[in-house]
Parts: C-alpha cells; sequence; structure tokens
C-alpha cells in the first residue's frame, strides 16, 4: 500500500517536472527557467549565508506572529464562547475582519508601523488569528453537551467543568484552527514582505523578480513550497494525533 | 424511632418550559413516592416527560411548581448520594476507563487516592469490565460503554440510582444482556432506582414497581405492582400473569385505535 503511495506520487511528480520543463522550452529560459536551471540556482544559493538568513528571518516574522495570534486569539475564543453575549456582540466585527482581504491593510500598516518587523509580524497576525479565533469559538461553543450535564450531575463546579471537560473537548478544534491559521500566516508573511520589498524570502523574492534573475526567482518560490509543506504537515500531524487521542 | 422518609416524593410537581412556541407543558401535576430499596420503572410514550421527571429527581433542573424531596430533604442541586446513568455513556474520550469512573470524585475533592482506584478496579470488577480500566472508551463496545456509564454511577455507592432509558442505544442482544446483568446487581446490593424506559419488558423484568405516564402533558396514570417475586430470571417472564399484566401495561400505553376503515369487498 506505501509502496504504491509512493509510485504514484513519484509519477505525478514526473508528470508536473514534465510540464514545467514543457513550458520552459515553449515561453524560454529566460522567462520560465526549467528545472535543472532552478535547482542549478539553489544549489548555489545554498552555499550563500544570505540565502539562508533570509530563511530565518522570514521564520522569525511568522513564528512571531503566529505565537501571538495563538495567545490571543485562543483565550479570545474561549471567552466568546463562555460569555455567549460578550460572543453575540463581537460576531459581526470577527465576520468581518474575516471577509476583509487582509492585503487592505498593509498601506495602513506601513504607515502605522513603518516598513521593519512590527508591520510584517501585524499583518501576519491578522491573517493567522482569524482561524485560529473562530475554531477555537467554535470548539468550546459545540462541546459535547451531555458531557458537560454528566459532569454537572456529578456535582463538578463550572471552572472545572471549563477546564476538565469543555477545553479538552474543544482540543481538537483548536488545533484545526492553528493548522489554517499557521496556513494563511504563511502565505501572509510573504505577502508583507514582497509589499515591504525588505529581508526575507519575500524580500528575495522581490529582488529578484525586479532584476529578471528568473532561476534564483524559481529557487525561492520551491523553497517557499518546501517551507510551506514542512510546516503545514507538521500540525496536521500534530492535528491527527490530537483527534486520535481525544475524540 | 421515626419512620424512614421515602427515597424519592414528588408533590404536584409541574414543569413549564419556554419554547418558541409558546410555553409547554411537560409534566403536568406528578405525585408519586418511591420507598427505600424499591425498584421502580417509570414507563411511558417518548416525549411524556420522563426524562425530565429524572433531571429534576438529580436536581439537574428546577421545577416550575411543587415540590421533590429525595430522602426527606428539598432537591436543590446534584448531590453526591445519587448516582446518574444516562441514555449515551456520556464517557470522556480522552479518558481511560477507569479515570472516567473516579471522575466524579477526581472532579469534585481534587485528590484520588488508592483507596478510591481500588474501589474503582472493585467496581469494574463488578460490572465485568475487570482489566479494562486503562482502555479508552473508543476501544470498548456499546454495551461495554454503558458498563463504565454504570460503574461511574454505581462508584461513590450512591443510596439512590436514577438510570434514564439506559439501554436503549444498544442493540436488541446487548440490550437483553444488561437488563440480567442489572438485575444480577441490584441483587447482590438492593438500592432504590428509578429506571425510565419505554421497554415494557424491561421495566417488568427489573421493577418492583411500575409508574404508567401518559403523553404530554406527562402524570403518573397508572402506579402497578408487578406481579413476580425475586430473584427473578429469564423464565419468571414467562408465567401468565406476567404476560397479562405486561398486556395490561400495553393497553395503558397504547391509546385506543382509530375505528378502523370499513373492509373492502373481496
Amino acid at each position: 500500500m506505501r509502496l504504491r503511495h509512493l509510485r504514484d506520487r513519484s509519477l505525478a511528480l514526473g508528470c508536473l517536472v514534465g510540464v514545467w520543463m514543457a513550458s520552459a522550452q515553449i515561453a524560454g529560459p529566460t522567462v520560465v527557467p526549467g528545472p535543472f536551471a532552478t535547482l542549478d540556482a539553489l544549489c548555489r544559493m545554498a552555499g550563500q549565508a544570505a540565502y539562508w538568513a533570509s530563511i530565518a528571518q522570514s521564520l522569525r516574522v511568522f513564528a512571531m506572529a503566529f505565537g501571538l495570534a495563538a495567545l490571543l486569539a485562543i483565550p479570545c475564543g474561549i471567552g466568546f464562547a463562555l460569555v455567549p453575549r460578550l460572543g453575540r456582540a463581537m460576531e459581526p466585527f470577527v465576520f468581518a475582519l474575516a471577509a476583509t482581504p487582509r492585503v487592505a491593510f498593509v498601506p495602513l500598516l506601513i504607515v502605522l508601523l513603518g516598513l521593519g518587523d512590527p508591520a510584517k509580524v501585524a499583518l501576519v497576525f491578522l491573517g493567522a488569528s482569524i482561524p485560529i479565533l473562530l475554531n477555537t469559538w467554535a470548539g468550546v461553543r459545540h462541546a459535547d453537551p451531555d458531557l458537560v450535564e454528566m459532569a454537572r450531575a456529578v456535582g463538578v463546579s463550572r471552572w472545572q467543568r471549563v477546564a476538565w471537560v469543555i477545553l479538552p473537548a474543544a482540543l481538537p478544534m483548536m488545533v484545526t484552527g492553528l493548522r489554517l491559521g499557521a496556513t494563511i500566516g504563511l502565505i501572509n508573511t510573504v505577502v508583507a514582505e514582497l509589499y515591504t520589498a525588505i529581508g526575507g524570502l519575500g524580500g528575495l523574492l522581490a529582488r529578484y523578480g525586479a532584476s529578471f534573475r528568473m532561476a534564483e526567482y524559481m529557487a525561492i518560490v520551491v523553497t517557499l513550497s518546501v517551507v510551506g509543506v514542512v510546516i503545514s504537515s507538521g500540525l496536521y500531524h500534530l492535528e491527527k494525533f490530537v483527534k486520535h487521542r481525544m475524540e | 424511632m421515626t419512620l424512614a422518609p421515602p427515597a424519592i416524593s414528588f408533590q404536584d410537581v409541574a414543569q413549564v418550559f419556554a419554547t418558541k412556541s409558546g410555553p409547554l407543558t411537560a409534566l403536568g401535576g406528578v405525585n408519586l413516592e418511591v420507598a427505600q430499596h424499591e425498584f421502580v420503572a417509570v414507563l411511558g410514550p417518548s416525549g411524556c416527560g420522563k426524562s425530565t421527571l429524572l433531571r429534576l429527581t438529580s436536581g439537574l433542573m428546577m421545577p416550575s411548581a411543587g415540590q421533590i424531596t429525595v430522602l426527606g430533604l428539598p432537591v436543590t442541586r446534584p448531590r453526591e448520594d445519587v448516582g446518574i446513568v444516562f441514555q449515551q455513556p456520556t464517557l470522556l474520550p480522552w479518558a481511560s476507563v477507569e479515570e472516567n469512573v473516579v471522575f466524579p470524585v477526581k472532579h469534585t475533592k481534587g485528590r484520588v487516592g488508592p483507596a478510591h482506584r481500588d474501589r474503582a478496579r472493585e467496581i469494574l470488577e463488578t460490572v465485568g469490565l475487570g482489566g479494562f480500566g486503562k482502555r479508552l472508551p473508543g476501544e470498548l463496545s456499546g454495551g461495554m460503554q454503558q458498563r463504565v456509564g454504570i460503574a461511574r454511577a454505581l462508584f461513590l455507592n450512591p443510596d439512590l440510582l436514577m438510570m434514564d432509558e439506559p439501554f436503549s442505544a444498544l442493540d436488541a442482544l446487548t440490550r437483553d444482556e444488561m437488563g440480567y446483568e442489572l438485575l444480577r446487581l441490584w441483587q447482590a446490593s438492593p438500592k432504590t432506582v428509578m429506571f425510565i424506559t419505554h421497554s415494557i419488558p424491561e421495566a417488568v423484568l427489573l421493577a418492583d414497581r411500575v409508574l404508567v405516564m401518559s403523553e404530554r402533558p406527562g402524570r403518573v396514570i397508572a402506579d402497578l405492582k408487578v406481579p413476580l417475586g425475586r430473584p427473578r430470571s429469564e423464565e419468571s417472564l414467562r408465567a401468565p400473569e406476567v404476560q397479562e399484566f405486561a398486556a395490561h401495561l400495553r393497553s395503558l400505553l397504547i391509546k385506543p385505535a382509530k375505528p378502523s376503515p370499513k373492509p373492502e369487498a373481496a
């Protein structure tokens, strides 16, 4: 079974590389560099400290914003769910923020916070916090009412019910929120760096794109997708583990 | 010496719920009494307020009118000497079987001592789940999960056991098996039991007395002693007077049939 998956995936990868090579042929290597040119550029960059520093810089922005989002959005989601009046009051505004493209805040954030890390962190935070908030909120609100009543029936106090029944029951949804928040956060990290055109992988992308160094540009794109896959598959496995353990 | 108070007593208890389409009377003036160590089945059609009756007795809900006392004291909130078995096993899916059984002390008293652990193992043994303490609920069958629910209710050795259609979510075979199991448990240590059910055979097999409820608004329309001694077994149900009793219960539950349409000429 495993082997078959591997074979199927290798086949799919082969097809994708084929399409890539074909488009490089058709568009010309100066516009779309082929897989070999990209790999060559990637190897060259991997030998340079600047490449690794850019990855570290992007990850730092992402980690700060994501940590901040988790730290604020989880308690807010719990609070909105446990105090329904508060939740009802906040609901339309949270949904309004969720529906607004976060890119719309870029000029405002740059004016407010400048071109450095604070503006980037703020933009990533805005993106990552919404799914964490919404999923935590829903998870706590929909904690199995039968379990809550059981706890009440055996004399467990309200706060202990929250701590020992409601929050554990909501944990899988919270982890789902974290995974979705991380995916959006990663996208927003690159968006923020592209708009400020300074630092990180997004900054390199802007620089190589503007100077038509397409092989390097493509190498950064590949780097971004590898980083994205590593982080989101890590969280995906965490989510699977938590769901398996808690449900 | 004073006379022992009834285990459960309802005086003119009414329960009205506010719904979108106006007030809904779930219970309309219920009077009943359950003596200590008596096994009483409450039998009624779906939606007759049987579960409301149980929630009121357990202190999960306050009545709109009337008075309820348990062991001589008015009910104000859930009490420790009342064990409840729900329709669903309602086990914490992330906690082991043993953790689920000790849950009532773990989160009210804070500490689970070795005496509690021993008690949990003992009660699991009693319900036939010895050696399953470390398993997670998800690894158990529906019947075994409900046994854990029963073990949790019996854990603090309550004077009163409230059971809300505890076997209704199980398949027919397991359901019968659990009925005999409960009979065995009760015969070993007779507690006051209020057993909510809509199954006539279940009520007849288990109870000393059957309270029949009407459709909404729920009222007690009959209070009948089961003509069966103890101990009971599968054969007890075959006795003609028991069959007759069951038929009588059925006639009380099923409303008089509508006049049947005239048979068409063949």
